[in-house]
């Protein structure tokens, strides 16, 4: 089984920071994001899948569409498995409407100029976020247990959170806790990635241009996204596997 | 409730949950605000766990990087009998300067071991520290003992190892400890977990403990900064310990003449005492030979007046000592030439790695346990019993090291 951890914003920096050494593994880095104009989570995360850069494709279908996109698996580099379970993807197979909402609360949020207001938008959107964060936990917990050849989950939780509480570092800490502890509940050898990082701005964060990967068997040095449909497949055939053994 | 501040620090190896217990101390004594701990309580139940002290000292070190916090570097919280603080101990390097500087003072140290890992490499390092800067007030805290269930044979084992390493280096613990700083196990309340342990919690531990003793109620040391001839001879300097009355004998050091007190003076009063912590001018009945750097005392109590001093030393140049160089020694206000005769041991103070034994150099941030021998007798103290007389600095042009005295050579 090959099995990739795939964190929306989690940030090289915080990694280190918060001591996180399941998340880092033995090889760690940052991605290569500068081709594309922006670091848009869909975008990215498309581009992934599908091993090739897809900015311009998705940001043709308009800023409303382009949350809708849905790649299809023989598009994408998933196929070359025979059973793959993939877990709420951007682009692919995620929860529209979880997502949507998350939007939704937070434009709300900063439409808003009432304080009280803020403040309850705030708690629903995080606990929506929380809520949503255990479910996939949970998912992934179980179909590392499954008869799959391929997992990826995708946790959106740093990122949706980070949005609106990147300047509290203690919840930020939690969080980076909590997927540490997801990593270290996976057995045998897996891939972290990140789409991009983020960066503080008074309380709130941003996306940063640059994402996040680690391995327990390989230095990837400096990988684009779009590389990492080549690296699995090579995982997959057991040539990288195999070579890191062989040192 | 009494006045007095009991200052401590948490030490143990770094996994050995150092933040839980501190954060579980704090929760418990109820010196949290209650909108934080409720915050960090909802964040752990969303992601389905229980509250994790360890983040409470996440959310003070936020603060103090926010600069909510005036004091960067100490904790506090109170008992029925008293306040204290937690000195915080960012690291080795600045705990172990800040304690030989005098900068901050830790009265007593908590040594905290996991149960289940038992005694590491840097545990025995951090209690190395402790036995190094003379702290005898010690307790042993014996962590996450729910992750092993609670189970007495376990916590003997690491009891057992624990002590007899600590006896070698001359530590006798207090108490030995077992607790649960997650669960709040035997920290500020007893519990039904461990029916075993019969004795106290770690609070009442510590209010066990004695603060440092008042210095006014010390035997009194009073080091002459100068001797001022107006129309008459006043002897100024400091009281660092004890209290000088008009009518007093005294006892001059190092020549041991005795005269007494004729009249303290204080410019524009009328005051015929001077307590520890004055700077102040006496005037005596005989006109003695006294000078800068002598030391006033009327108690039988002496200071130990030699030439052999065996001490710590923290080296803070970037010039390293090597051994045969002549260095300037500074206690209170004795100034006097010395050379290191033995360097028995250096550490490094970061890792705390021994870096040799009786060896020959010490490099910057090293500390250095020497034997050190001036040109002429001073009058010193070990630093537990007075710290004025007990602590001193070494000097090319400027300062190079501080260091604290262990052991009275006369």
């Amino acid at each position: 089984m090959i099995i990739v951890l795939a964190i929306d914003a989690l940030e090289y920096n915080l990694v280190i920071e918060f001591n996180c050494n399941n998340l880092k593994q033995k090889f760690y880095g940052k991605t290569n994001i500068t081709e594309f104009s922006e670091p848009r989570t869909m975008v990215l995360w498309s581009s992934f899948m599908s091993g090739r850069n897809m900015e311009n494709e998705i940001i043709s279908k308009g800023d409303k569409e382009m949350w809708n996109t849905q790649i299809n698996l023989g598009d994408t580099f998933f196929k070359s498995f025979k059973n793959p379970k993939i877990i709420d993807l951007p682009g692919f197979n995620y929860y529209k409407e979880q997502h949507k909402m998350e939007r939704i609360m937070l434009k709300k949020y900063f439409d808003t100029q009432n304080e009280t207001e803020k403040k309850e938008i705030k708690i629903e959107y995080n606990n929506h976020a929380f809520e949503h964060h255990r479910k996939v936990k949970r998912e992934f917990i179980e179909a590392l247990n499954g008869p799959y050849d391929f997992v990826l989950g995708y946790f959106s939780i740093a990122d949706v959170i980070g949005h609106l509480n990147f300047g509290n570092r203690t919840m930020m800490k939690m969080i980076y806790r909590d997927l540490d502890e997801i990593a270290s509940g996976i057995k045998g050898n897996f891939i972290v990635l990140s789409d991009h990082g983020m960066e503080k701005v008074g309380i709130f964060g941003d996306h940063s241009n640059y994402g996040f990967w680690s391995t327990g068997f390989k230095d990837l040095d400096n990988p684009k996204i779009t590389d990492f449909a080549d690296i699995i497949k090579e995982i997959k055939e057991g040539r990288t596997w195999k070579k890191n053994m062989e040192q | 409730m009494n006045n007095e501040t009991l200052k401590f620090v948490i030490v143990g190896h770094v996994d050995h949950g150092k933040s839980t217990l501190i954060g579980r101390l704090l929760y418990d004594t109820g010196s949290l605000p209650e909108e934080k701990i409720e915050e960090i309580k909802e964040i752990c139940e969303s992601l389905g766990k229980d509250i994790e002290f360890g983040y409470v000292m996440d959310h003070l070190e936020e603060e103090r990087d926010q600069g909510i916090t005036i004091d960067t570097a100490q904790t506090f919280f109170k008992t029925e009998k008293r306040d204290y603080v937690i000195i915080d101990a960012p690291g080795h390097v600045e705990f172990i300067k800040n304690m030989i500087s005098g900068a901050s003072q830790a009265e007593a140290a908590v040594l905290i071991v996991d149960a289940q890992e038992g005694v590491k490499e840097q545990t025995k390092r951090h209690a190395y520290i402790l036995s190094m800067l003379g702290l005898s007030q010690v307790i042993v805290v014996i962590n996450k003992m729910d992750i092993i269930k609670y189970d007495k044979n376990r916590f003997e084992i690491v009891k057992k190892d624990l002590l007899d390493f600590l006896s070698n280096i001359n530590i006798q613990p207090s108490y030995v400890i077992p607790i649960s700083a997650k669960n709040g196990d035997f920290i500020a309340n007893k519990t039904a977990s461990m029916e075993w342990y019969l004795g106290c919690t770690l609070l009442e531990a510590l209010d066990t403990f004695e603060t440092k003793e008042s210095a006014v109620a010390k035997p009194t040391r009073f080091v002459v900064q100068d001797v001022y001839s107006l129309d008459k001879r006043i002897v100024v300097g400091s009281v660092v310990s004890g209290i000088l009355r008009k009518g007093d004998r005294i006892k001059v050091l190092p020549s041991g003449e005795e005269t007494n007190i004729k009249s303290i003076e204080e410019f524009l009063k009328d005051v015929t005492e001077a307590e520890a912590g004055k700077s102040t001018g006496i005037v005596t009945e005989d006109k003695l030979f006294i000078d800068r750097g002598n030391v006033i005392i009327k108690d039988n109590d002496m200071p130990v007046i030699t030439t052999k001093i065996k001490a710590n030393i923290f080296w803070m140049d970037k010039i390293p000592f090597n051994k045969g160089e002549v260095l300037n020694f500074r206690c209170a206000t004795q100034e006097i030439s010395c050379s290191i005769e033995k360097i028995f041991r250096v550490i490094n103070s970061s890792t705390l790695e021994i870096i040799a034994e009786d060896g020959v150099e010490i490099k910057n941030r090293e500390v250095a346990n020497v034997l050190i021998k001036t040109d002429r007798p001073v009058i010193v103290e070990n630093f537990n019993k007075i710290e004025e007389l007990g602590r001193f600095v070494l000097g090319r042009e400027d300062t190079v090291a501080g260091g604290i005295i262990t052991e009275l050579m006369p």
